[in-house]
Order: structure tokens, then sequence, then C-alpha cells
């Protein structure tokens, strides 16, 4: 467990899968002695929001994720959309480019090219319409909901809205886009023929599993904390408005 | 990919709480509701809802209604009772224990997930049916909706139909994804899989 006193260096020293989260957040390396505390007030982080993320990353199966319930849906909301650009913009383009370097040192079929490398545009193409549905309606609805909850007479339009829409449509919809990767990771283990440069296919391989991991958390915390939070908010706003 | 709703009746807030969270912490499930009265509860559950129902053996008492209906809300129920341990009581095929272990609580729920799909733990096939898996092989040799339909005998209208429900189960869309599971869950080989793709 990780607290707010430790230095920001030695966390992330010891626990270098936190290393990704940094971006995320804002935060730059160079720490010194600062204490995560320091650094996250010095970054425009709230530490205890900070902390809760990390220690959730780190230990996922005895922390308690509803620990995050403390926090207002406009951080996770920020933190959210920090982990979607980290995907588009570095993680993505970065496997794309190692595959494509280990397609093209490879002496696969031209039939097995097409497939791997045709899977990861349709894989990214996916990948940005998933994102861009939530940036674009789910992620504006839940604040907006937060911000009428906080209200005392919520707009009349909104809870019309409301009663005919909840959050449940898109959870029941809401895909995981870690599947298809953990396919492809089996495709090259088990079916393709052997790579020349079998490192740099281990290289893709530990990318693979790293970003499964990733997506796994982040899919987790939009499931079992973000949507039930939802949840709790577009009934507390309707009973308020007296309708349940 | 699809989650297993649960709906929770409990008037106790804390064992309430503590359903929700061990709920969370199963994948594949979300709690959809949450009551502590019974006149909440049945306006709440019209027919054909799908979820399943945790409720505690009070609100049960109180919401007899319910049960007395047709449809299978009893085949969907598990009771929440003040004991140690609980087998099935009454008509409820499950109950929870308020004093058992995390373990078996976990365990229950996992089971009922693994009973919806009748497929193991860790199979991730979520219950393709022998029709589907047609389909997606064929999907994946690159024959399109009519081909499809021509060859099995079906109009194009039920071949679609059960392309959008494979997609639904394996929450994968693109025809290169749905390919590359074909071929590592056997349903196809390499060499049989269509070579369009990124032509």
């Amino acid at each position: 467990m990780i607290d707010k006193k430790m230095p920001m260096g030695r966390a992330v020293l010891e626990h270098n899968q936190l290393l990704p989260l940094l971006t995320r957040f804002n935060i730059r390396l160079g720490f010194g002695e600062m204490s995560i505390e320091e650094v996250c007030r010095t970054s425009g982080v709230n530490p205890d929001f900070f902390l809760e993320i990390v220690n959730a990353y780190l230990d996922k199966g005895s922390h308690l994720m509803e620990e995050l319930s403390h926090f207002s849906l406009e951080n996770m909301v920020a933190y959210l959309k920090a982990t979607h650009s980290y995907y588009l913009d570095v993680a993505l383009p970065r496997m794309q480019k190692k595959i494509n370097q280990l397609l093209d040192l490879s002496e696969l079929s031209r039939k097995e090219i097409n497939l791997v490398a045709g899977f990861f545009n349709d894989y990214k193409q996916d990948f940005m319409d998933h994102i861009s549905l939530e940036e674009k309606e789910v992620l504006p609805y839940i604040l907006e909901l937060e911000k009428q909850a906080l209200q005392n007479m919520p707009d009349s339009g909104f809870i019309e809205r409301l009663k005919n829409y909840s959050i449940t449509a898109f959870a029941n919809k809401h895909d995981r886009l870690e599947y298809s990767l953990e396919n492809l990771s089996k495709l090259i283990i088990k079916y393709l023929p052997p790579f020349k440069d079998q490192e740099l296919c281990i290289g893709v391989l530990r990318d693979l599993a790293e970003l499964v991991k990733d997506l796994i958390d982040h899919a987790d915390m939009e499931d079992k904390v973000l949507i039930p939070r939802v949840v709790e908010l577009e009934q507390r706003l309707l009973h308020k408005a007296g309708i349940s | 990919m699809n989650r297993t709703g649960f709906i929770l009746a409990v008037e106790s807030y804390l064992v309430r709480k503590g359903l929700v969270a061990t709920l969370n912490r199963i994948p594949g499930t979300l709690v959809v509701k949450e009551f502590d009265t019974a006149p909440g509860l049945m306006e709440f559950m019209k027919p054909g809802r799908s979820e399943y129902l945790v409720i505690s053996q009070t609100l049960f008492d109180e919401a007899t209604a319910l049960f007395l209906s047709p449809g299978h809300l009893l085949e969907r129920t598990i009771l929440v009772v003040d004991t140690d341990t609980a087998a099935g009581s009454g008509n409820v095929k499950v109950s929870i224990g308020t004093g058992e272990s995390k373990d078996a609580i976990i365990r229950k729920f996992t089971d009922i997930l693994h009973s919806q799909g009748d497929q193991p733990a860790g199979a991730r096939e979520f219950g393709l049916t022998p029709r589907e898996k047609t389909i997606l092989r064929l999907v994946s040799m690159g024959l399109t909706n009519k081909q499809i339909a021509d060859q099995l005998f079906l109009s194009a209208h039920t071949v679609i139909t059960h392309r959008k429900n494979i997609i639904g189960k394996l929450g994968i869309k693109s025809v290169s994804g749905l390919t590359i599971y074909a071929i590592v869950n056997n349903i196809i080989t390499i060499e049989e899989a269509s070579s369009k793709h990124a032509e």
C-alpha cells in the first residue's frame, strides 16, 4: 500500500507498473525527494484521488474499488479521458509500429500478414469508435448528471430525459476491448509459424499483455465504479423530482 | 459483452451495500437497481425483466404477489437469510446466509453466472450455438451474408440476426477480429480463413 508521505521517486522505482499512470495525471519525472502529496499538489492533482487510483491499479484483488466513490465524477471522468488519450496517442500507435516491424521482418505468407495487419487496423477503428461514443455521449451525460444533482432545482428537461434513459443501457452494450487483443496473442503464440526475430515478437507479446491488463483495469473502473455511481445518482435525482 | 444484471432488495443498508460490493468484485455482473422496501420493488419488477433478484426474507414475504404471477422469477431469485449457512429454502433454489464467508458467497454468485451460458469457467465462447459457429466459420471464410444464406437455406435477414448475436456474445465487431477468434478457438484453420483481409 502506498501512502501520501512516501517519496514519489521511491513509489515509482518500487512499482514501475505505475509509470504509464504518470502521464495520465500529467505528472512529470524528476521528483527529487518530493513526497507523493507534494508532487500531486504541484501538478494540480488531488493526492487522495491519485492514491486511490494507484492502489487500485497495484492491488486490484484486495483493494476496495468502492473507495473511489468518495471522489466527484468529474475527477473520474477527467482521468478516464486522459486514459483514452494515452491509448489513442501512445499505446496503440506504439503497438502498431512494433507489429508492422515484426511483420516486415517475418517470413509469414501474404495471407498471414494481411490477417494480422488487417486485424490491427480494424481493431484500432473499433477502439476509436468505442472511445468516441464514450467521449461524445456517455461522459458528457455523466458530467451533466452530476451538475444537475448538485442543483436545488434540477432542469426539468433533463429529468424528462432521465425518465427514458439510464446509463444501464450503455453498460449493457459496453464491449470489452481486451478480448480481441488476447486473441491476437493466442494467434501469435499458438497458430502462426515462428517469427525470425523472436525477441521482437516477445516484445510485442509483452506489450499486448500490458495493454490487456490496463484495459481490464480501465473497463473495471468504468463498469464497477463509474456506472454504479451514475446509477445511484440517476435514482437520487429521480427521487428528488418525486418520480421514483 | 452482455453482463448479468442483479436487482437488490434488502432493507438493511449494511447488508445491501455489502452485497453490492461483493457483486462488483465479480467480473460480468452489474447491479441495476437497489430497493429497501417492497412497494418500490413490486412496481419495478415488470414481467419480462431478465435480471436476478437478490432479496431478503422480510421483503420476500412482503412481496409475495411478485412470485405468484406467471414467469420464472423464482428461478432467478436469490434469498438472503440471517443464518451462517444457507442451502435452498422453500421454493427458492439459491440462498445466501448473512453469516457466510466471502468465498462461499462469491462462489454462489459465480455458479449462477456460469450456469447461464452452460459453459465451464474460463471458456470464453459465451455459449455460441452450433448454428452460430457454422455462420462464424463461413464469415471467417469470407462469404457474404447472401452466400451464407444460400448455403444454409436461410433468409439473409436470419443470417444478419445470427451475426448480430455472435457480435453481441463475443464483443468483437470486425470480420478480421471474428476470423482470429475463429482460428484461436479451432472453428477454422488459418488455411481456410479468407485472404481478403486488409487487401
